[in-house]
């Protein structure tokens, strides 16, 4: 499967990906409007620091994903097909559960939706959307083995 | 062909099944349950008996589950015996099924305490979707409810009850509420917040005897106060549900005691889940972590060493994410530090806001955090891999706190930071 990789030399901390993941999970997929939009579509992504180092953080959609043993509802689930780790918003209860088990802390609680937010891989569009902003291409989505190529 | 049979069609048993049929999609696999249900959220239970869902989200894995993985499925029959020198099991109409492997993943009941008047009619456990149905067949009659025991099912039940509508009285017979996974300070903010939201708490009491003719009427506390109320809940803890095995070569302490393969005495015989008695990794010994994650992980691995995978498990710990009336708390591993270990502690108590971890020899043993529970997964690793924490100490804390300041100290290999100047794991 394509995964997000991070070039952290060229990670300006800028968080322009964080923007461009909140406006494409936004309804109506507009900065303006997004912003006035309730509940506010929050970042599946997010640049946090060590040290001086930005280092962006997002869903891996592991392999032996955590949070979907952890899920007590049975929302989660890894899809066989496109190995990602899927939500059915309609059955999750806001236990947290997946949050307290996520080795990166990439999923966050929402407060306003009770729904945990964290990465889809816009899966919906033509390409993860914080690829397509990163200004210094920082992010780079392929399959593991193109990696070595990059 | 190869017959497995797994007694119980919950989280542990049905993660067996899965981790099963990743592999072995030919062996033939009969799963049994006393209860009449296909595979439901149990922890969802709480949310139904509260009417925040309806029944149709209890749903855990509907009827195409069982045959889309080739599965027969027993409801309504209880397993009363294990037979391992027959390789048998036992149903309670007689009926016996060979077995060439088992897997008991029967899990656990409410415990009820030796209390006069506890068979009365409107005392109940909180446990199954026939308790609550129940439970919920008295709400028109009802005015008043009392639960036993300050742990998260009484909180859970007093919350739902009073979601209906109910007066609640949580009679709690320590001096806190969750004094299993919490310290008292992270419960006496939580308990503040829920008598703001109105569910009345009495700790330091307990319940003397239940009144009434047949039917439920009152409860008498030790302190000899009586209060007037329909129905009573018990949420004295959990019992594993260990009778099939009695007497026979299956050992077990308080639950059936599992290696870290799961195997348990008996060589074609596993058990996991809420009956099971793991190695909890954190305290260093056997334990029950009668807890849904640990029940899917544990049934996930018998599954697979079934399969012939030998895969070892880590252990078990204790772990708990739940949230009151928009207050969330996460809790793992030891809630009180002993002799030797050191603590950390940040508290607000204006905005209900504390975090407080344990550590023993720079290593994390136990964390509360209240209020700010977005980073806890990063204390779960920290403690999984024993990591020495002391380089991040001074953070350890803060809000900022992540991932990345704790990838060095995990010792394994960081797939997914890569540096145009050279290299991964930056
Ligand atoms: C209201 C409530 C809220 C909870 N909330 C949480 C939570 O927030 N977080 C958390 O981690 N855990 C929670 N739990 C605990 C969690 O539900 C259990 O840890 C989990 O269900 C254990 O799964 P299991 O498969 O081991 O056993 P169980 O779910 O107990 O299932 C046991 C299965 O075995 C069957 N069975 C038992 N004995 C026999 C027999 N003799 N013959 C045939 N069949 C038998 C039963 O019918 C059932 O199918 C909660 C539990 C309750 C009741």
């Amino acid at each position: 499967m394509k995964r997000l990789y991070y070039d952290i030399e060229k990670c300006m901390a800028c968080k322009t990906c964080e923007i461009a993941c909140c406006v494409g999970h936004s309804l109506s997929k507009d900065i303006m409007k997004a912003i006035f939009e309730e509940p506010l579509s929050l970042p599946r992504i997010k640049v946090k620091e060590k040290g001086q180092k930005p280092h962006p953080m997002s869903c891996r959609h592991c392999d032996e994903p955590r949070c979907v043993m952890a899920c007590m509802t049975g929302c989660l689930s890894k899809d066989k097909k496109t190995s990602l780790v899927l939500i059915d918003k309609n059955r999750c209860v806001g236990c947290w559960m997946c949050v307290m088990v996520c080795p990166y802390a990439a999923i966050r609680p929402d407060q306003k939706t009770k729904i945990p937010v964290r990465c889809d891989m816009c899966k919906d569009l033509d390409m993860p959307q914080c690829v397509k902003s990163c200004p210094t291409q920082a992010i780079i989505w392929c399959e593991e083995e193109e990696l070595a190529k990059k | 062909m190869k017959q497995i049979i797994i007694i119980g069609n919950s989280a542990a048993g049905i993660a067996a099944v899965e981790s099963i049929r990743n592999k072995d999609s030919d062996c033939r696999i009969t799963v049994i349950s006393d209860e009449d249900y296909t595979a439901y959220c149990r922890c969802v239970l709480s949310y139904y008996l509260a009417g925040d869902v309806g029944e149709d989200r209890l749903v855990y894995r509907g009827q195409d589950f069982y045959k889309n993985n080739n599965v027969d499925l027993i409801l309504g029959k209880k397993v009363v015996r294990v037979d391992p020198k027959k390789n048998q099991i036992v149903l309670e109409d007689k009926q016996k099924l060979d077995y060439d492997t088992l897997v008991i993943a029967t899990g656990s009941s409410a415990k009820l305490p030796e209390l006069k008047g506890i068979q009365k009619r409107g005392v109940f456990g909180l446990r199954t979707v026939k308790d609550v149905k129940e439970i919920l067949g008295l709400l028109p009659v009802a005015k008043t409810a009392c639960v036993l025991g300050g742990g998260l099912i009484g909180l859970k039940a007093g919350y739902a009850l009073k979601k209906r509508g109910i007066d609640i009285k949580i009679i709690v017979k320590s001096k806190q509420i969750l004094s299993q996974v919490l310290d008292k300070t992270a419960a006496d903010i939580i308990q503040g917040h829920l008598g703001a939201n109105g569910l009345e708490i009495l700790t330091g009491l307990d319940a003397a005897e239940l009144l009434g003719n047949g039917e439920l009427k009152a409860v008498k506390l030790d302190s000899g106060k009586v209060i007037g109320t329909e129905i009573v809940i018990i949420g004295k803890g959990v019992a594993p549900n260990i009778g099939l095995i009695k007497d026979t070569a299956v050992k077990a302490g308080e639950g059936i005691i599992v290696d870290k393969f799961l195997k348990t005495s008996v060589e074609n015989i596993y058990a996991c889940g809420d009956c099971a008695q793991t190695y909890d990794f954190v305290l260093e010994k056997y334990q029950v972590n009668a807890l849904w994650p640990n029940a899917v992980e544990q049934g996930c691995l018998a599954g697979r060493n079934i399969c012939q995978e030998n895969s070892e498990y880590l252990g078990s710990i204790g772990m708990n994410s739940v949230e009151f009336f928009g207050l969330p708390v996460v809790s793992m591993g030891i809630a009180r530090e002993e002799a030797g270990m050191e603590v950390l502690s940040r508290l607000d108590a204006n905005n209900k806001i504390y975090k407080k971890v344990i550590l023993k020899d720079n290593c994390l043993k136990g964390v509360i955090l209240l209020n700010r529970i977005e980073n806890s997964g990063i204390y779960l690793e920290l403690i999984r891999h024993k990591a020495d924490i002391s380089s991040v100490k001074n953070e350890l804390l803060n809000d900022t706190f992540n991932y990345a300041k704790i990838m060095d100290l995990l010792g394994k290999d960081e797939t997914i930071y890569l540096s145009s100047a050279g290299g991964t794991h930056v």
